[in-house]
């Protein structure tokens, strides 16, 4: 593994780019963005449907590649990335979460849990599997296959499946998109306590609620950065939200 | 990543059981098959038999061989097509599974040895499954072929210990063949793709689809275009052998020309739900379309090819015959068959012809006796010995009796024309002949007849070269012209006396019934089996299909669609598929009567298509049962859970 400068981001953007389409039909997607996503924060996302949340977070991730610009993920560059730098950095550096959960239907809780280990070529001790499904509340589900779990209780499975390699940073996109209010908060309470200790996490939310509960949010529009906040209340985000959203 | 492999196995085990069925059966047609034919090939004939029965017996096994050789062919090319197709079907299907792979730290590699490591577990599984079902298979094919008469009441296919490795070896190479392409594009799938809640626009025609789809067209119309001058035998062999490139052709163009033609077929579906899945999943639609395309090329292909081969035989053979009436008896026709006063060196007469002249009314008789004889071509390591038919003729009776032989009016002594069946040097060359107990040495081919399209002896020799003896016991026709002013009731009755009499018309009418029947029987036997697993790999394709369309049935109810009105719209879509793959199978078909209208009027003058009518209509109606049938129980089943709890499983 890159070793790491203290002072620098989890996440790097440096003046991406991602357009869809040609011509006329181009859609600018993401257009020039920079920003730092800070080492040992919580940083999220927000904007109007079709502003280029989840593009971002793809291109940041290295899901998607990007037109123009660079992406650092610590100090290595993954913006020309080959396919297999891109695989070995899913499975040690980052972690995804997203909106559908997508579990492997037809494997067990915990052999969701054990899969990335298992396919990094590790054989995971149970009791480690079990450990990590435990900080997610779900010891006692281990043996259940998704569809004999709630929602939100598949996303906390989700959430063990990508922090059970420890990564650097914690993509999450919409986490909270399919939950209701108790389940949300069960799991934005997770989040927060993994930010607490030190790990760092990009999330993409439409709910100022959410939102607030991170670090800080960044307020995207027309695939442009449009505003940024520190430290607000549930309260100032919605309402600079609803400036943006206009 | 074999555990993740088993979990996959347990889940989608309709995609699986399909996989192994069409493993299990394409192994054990070609391990009945490829039995069978080395049992007839190795095939002795019954002890005691005499030098001509032996001759009958192996020219009887040369046509059973290269029968199930054909047969053979067939069994390898569908195993191969099908088994291939229906994995790379279970792999496309799977495609979201495999993104969801990547997105957790995948590699490329692994998704391969994943997806390579099933195939060999369902190679082997299918294998091990195939082998007893191929013993089954066998018993059923080997009593066909003795039902009709193709091979001796006590033939039977014989196991063989080192069958198990050409099985496993076909089980699993085909499985891996199959996979192996779908495997390097599944590979490929973006981890993103696990995201997208529906199916990615997977690229349906990709360039190595186009160029596998261009090589076969290719060689259909290599095939269809030297057809013509291939001469019967060749002729009809590469016209028969159109069906298997054009079909391949034809459904490698599938995804796009399937939709195409879908479009066509007029309907009307709630919610036009039907109308979108047609373009939306070209790949579902094209793999069920692609086995029953197959099914009908071989079917209506290959059963209209030998039903028009045949009639353009009987065709030819009444135009170009001249006689009224036909005496059939074993040996020459004599009052006596007097024994040949010297059987080493035979006389110059003619010895049946001679005893006609005394009827009333009779013109002339052409007297034409039938003696198995093997040529040998060659000679040391490259000596071959083949089993022909001879006939003993009267050089101008014959001539007066059949068209095109006049240059047979001078043959003599020890001289030999080239028959109508071919298969021998033609004039100028010379056969190495034998007949049973004698070698006739080196003898000069003088003379020759056109090759008809049906045949028949591939060598004629002059009365003299024969034995009287060697004669007595074998089967003749005398064809007989009778004068303008006979007496045909009286002549016909005093002809009685030397064998059995019929008239030219009522001979060639059974003649073509035989012929018929026969070329029938062919066909079920090459294609009956064949025709069902193709059957059986369009059922496993609509049921592989409907095995990932839960969630879309799902989503289609809770959207406001009845369960019926689901049923009813998969029922449509199956409809317009099946009904654009009998469109296209009859493409695929119309190719192989090209072939055939241009052979049959460049070998008799007269492009002849005699369509299997009854065929048609029996595979149309069985295509569209089969699917309807299987598509009704698939989405009905699909459909049975409530919708929500299909929905939330992830
Ligand atoms: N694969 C694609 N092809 C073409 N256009 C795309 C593609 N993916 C996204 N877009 C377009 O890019 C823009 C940004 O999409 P994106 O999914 O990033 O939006 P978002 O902010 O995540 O929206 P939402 O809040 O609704 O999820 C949209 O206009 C979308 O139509
Ligand atoms: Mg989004």
């Amino acid at each position: 593994m890159t070793t790491m400068t203290m002072t620098g981001a989890a996440v790097a953007l440096q003046g991406i780019s991602r357009v869809y389409g040609r011509g006329p039909a181009a859609v600018r997607a993401v257009d020039d963005v920079t920003l730092q996503f800070p080492r040992g924060g919580w940083t999220a996302v927000m904007g109007p449907s079709g502003s280029g949340k989840s593009t971002l977070l793809h291109c940041a991730a290295g899901l998607e590649r990007v037109d123009s610009g660079r992406v650092l993920i610590g100090d290595t560059d993954i913006t020309a990335a080959g396919d297999s730098q891109l695989t070995s950095l899913r499975r040690t550096r980052i972690g995804f979460v997203f909106q559908s959960f997508n579990l492997i239907g037809s494997l067990t809780a915990e052999q969701n849990v054990a899969l990335p280990l298992r396919l990094a070529g590790r054989r995971p001790s149970r009791a480690e599997v079990r450990a990590t499904l435990d900080t997610v509340g779900l010891a006692d589900r281990a043996r259940h296959k998704p569809r004999e779990l709630s929602g939100g209780q598949q996303q906390r499975v989700a959430i063990a499946r990508a922090m059970v390699t420890r990564p650097e940073v914690l993509f999450a996109d919409e986490p909270t998109g399919a939950l209701d209010s108790r389940a949300a908060r069960t799991v934005l309470d997770l989040l927060r306590a993994m930010a607490d200790a030190g790990q760092s996490i990009v999330m993409v939310t439409h709910d100022p609620g959410a939102a607030a509960r991170a670090d800080s949010v960044v307020f995207l529009g027309d695939g442009r950065v449009v505003d940024q906040l520190t430290g607000a209340s549930t309260r100032a985000v919605a309402d600079r939200l609803a400036t943006w959203e206009r | 990543m074999m555990g993740m492999s088993r979990a996959g196995l347990a889940e989608r085990w309709t995609l699986f059981a399909g996989a192994l069925l069409s493993v299990t059966l394409g192994v054990a047609l070609v391990q009945s098959s490829l039995l069978l034919l080395i049992t007839a090939a190795l095939l002795d004939p019954p002890a005691g038999a005499s030098a001509a029965e032996r001759m009958e017996f192996a020219d009887g096994t040369a046509a059973a061989v290269s029968m199930l050789g054909v047969v053979l062919g067939g069994a390898v090319f569908l195993a191969g097509f099908i088994i291939s197709s229906t994995f790379a079907f279970t792999v496309d299907q799977r495609r979201r599974d495999l993104a969801l792979l990547r997105l957790v730290g995948g590699s490329r590699g692994q998704l391969r040895r994943l997806l390579l490591g099933e195939a060999v577990t369902l190679g082997a599984l299918g294998a091990m499954l195939g082998v007893p079902a191929g013993l089954a298979v066998m018993r059923l094919q080997g009593w066909l072929m003795r039902e009709f008469g193709f091979v001796p009441q006590s033939f039977a296919g014989e196991w063989r210990q080192w069958i198990l490795g050409v099985s496993f070896g076909t089980g699993i190479l085909l499985a891996v063949a199959g996979v192996l392409v779908a495997a390097r594009r599944a590979s490929r799938v973006r981890p993103l793709e696990a995201l997208r809640e529906t199916g990615p626009a997977a690229r349906v025609m990709t360039w190595s689809r186009a160029l596998i789809g261009l090589i076969f067209l290719g060689g259909a119309l290599a095939l269809m275009i030297v057809a013509p001058f291939g001469g019967p035998a060749g002729g009809m062999a590469m016209a028969m052998n159109v069906p298997i490139p054009a079909a391949v052709a034809v459904v490698a163009f599938a995804p796009l020309l399937v939709p195409l033609i879908a479009r066509l077929v007029p309907f009307r579906a709630p919610g036009g739900l039907a109308r979108a899945n047609l373009s939306d999943a070209r790949r579902r639609s094209a793999s069920v379309a692609a086995p029953l395309i197959v099914l009908v090329a071989l079917v209506v292909g290959n059963v209209g090819a030998g039903a028009s081969f045949t009639t353009s035989g009987i065709h030819q053979l009444a135009t170009q015959t001249h006689a009224d009436l036909v005496v059939e008896s074993t040996g020459p026709p004599g009052p006596t068959n007097p024994p040949s006063p010297s059987t080493g060196t035979p006389s110059a007469d003619t010895p049946g012809a001679a005893s006609f002249s005394d009827i009333p009314g009779v013109a002339s008789v052409s007297v034409e006796t039938r003696v198995p004889a093997e040529v040998t071509t060659g000679s040391g390591e490259d000596r071959e010995t083949e089993t022909i038919s001879l006939l003993v003729i009267d050089p101008v009776a014959y001539a007066k009796t059949h068209d095109d032989s006049a240059s047979l009016a001078g043959l003599n002594g020890r001289e030999v024309a080239a028959g109508p069946g071919g298969d021998v040097p033609g004039a100028g060359g010379t056969v190495r002949l034998t007949v049973p107990d004698r070698d006739l040495g080196d003898l000069p081919v003088v003379a020759g007849v056109p090759a008809t399209m049906t045949g028949g002896a591939n060598l004629l020799v002059p009365p003299g070269l024969l034995s009287a003896a060697e004669l007595k016991d074998a089967p003749t026709q005398s064809f007989v012209t009778l004068t303008k002013d006979a007496d045909a009731a009286a002549t016909r009755a005093s002809l009685a006396r030397f064998g059995t009499v019929t008239t030219l018309d009522d001979r060639l009418r059974a003649d073509a019934e035989a012929a018929n029947s026969t070329n029938e029987k062919i066909m079920l036997i090459v294609l009956g089996l064949g025709g069902l697993y193709a059957l059986i790999g369009v059922i496993n394709s609509i049921v592989i299909g409907a095995a990932t369309r839960r969630r879309e049935f799902a989503e289609a109810r809770v959207t406001g669609m009845t369960r019926g009105q689901v049923v009813r719209s998969a029922l449509l879509e199956a409809y317009a598929i099946t009904v654009s793959a009998l469109i296209l199978g009859g493409v695929a078909s119309a190719a192989t009567f090209i072939a055939v209208l241009s052979t049959t009027k460049s070998v008799t003058g007269t492009g002849t298509l005699d369509l299997p009518w009854t065929q048609i209509g029996a595979v149309t109606a069985i295509a569209l049962v089969v699917t309807t049938a299987t598509t009704l129980i698939t989405s009905l089943s699909a459909t049975r859970p409530q919708p929500v709890t299909q929905l939330r499983a992830a």
